[in-house]
């Protein structure tokens, strides 16, 4: 998706407290995959955690990091992934429901598709952090 | 009265489905961290509302990265989320 609408629409993720660290929530998928990260305390951690995710997947799209008060997280409640539209006034056009289950990439690309066109690309894309 | 009981049931029996469903597909750990931990939200912000700014941090550590950069051309995709 993002490079199917690259040059016409900014992509920005916010990296946010983890899902499932190994001392809250810990998912089996994590340890299969050796995702293993404790909930970070300080600043430090959560940078080192969200380096250590843009080096393994060579992430493309632009990431922020919010700040160990989680103060971006909850006033867009956004954990533990969540889509926003927001147009170049400044105005939410599209908010997502919370994933896992409310986790629908395809409904931005519905959007972008219809307020900005089709994408370059001709499969559906869904580029973004799991958690 | 008998409603109100047969509601009663209907409502306990959804409950031990949708935890029956978390153990078997999730194991007891899911079940228990997604008691202890859930945290997901609505959220109060709604579709036609501006959208609030905000100051992150950079990768390289930098605080006072604006979230919506003003003056923005093209319409924004927000991700939110993490490693795990």
């Amino acid at each position: 998706m993002h490079q199917g609408y690259e040059g016409r629409v900014d992509f920005l993720t916010v990296y946010i407290k983890e899902a499932h660290p190994l001392d809250e929530w810990q998912m089996g998928t994590n340890v299969e995959e050796d995702v293993c990260y404790r909930q970070p305390r300080q600043f430090d951690d959560r940078l080192a955690i969200a380096r250590d995710f843009i080096s393994r997947f060579s992430f493309p799209i632009p990431l922020l990091i919010d700040g160990i008060d989680n103060r971006v997280m909850n006033l867009y409640s956004g954990w533990p992934e969540r889509f926003y539209i927001i147009d170049p006034m400044g105005i939410i056009r599209y908010k997502g429901v919370p994933g896992p289950f409310g986790y629908h990439p395809e409904e931005v690309e519905a959007w972008l598709r219809e307020n900005v066109g089709e994408s370059t690309l001709s499969e559906t894309t869904s580029e973004a952090p799991t958690a | 009265m008998t409603w109100r009981r047969v509601l009663w049931g209907l409502l306990l029996l959804a409950v031990i489905a949708l935890g029956g469903f978390t153990y078997v597909v999730g194991g007891p750990g899911n079940l228990i961290g997604m008691l202890r931990y859930d945290q997901r939200e609505k959220g109060s912000l709604a579709v036609g509302e501006r959208a609030p700014e905000a100051e992150l941090w950079s990768l390289d550590g930098r605080f006072g990265q604006p979230l919506l950069a003003p003056g923005r051309k093209r319409p924004l995709v927000l991700i939110f989320g993490s490693f795990t």
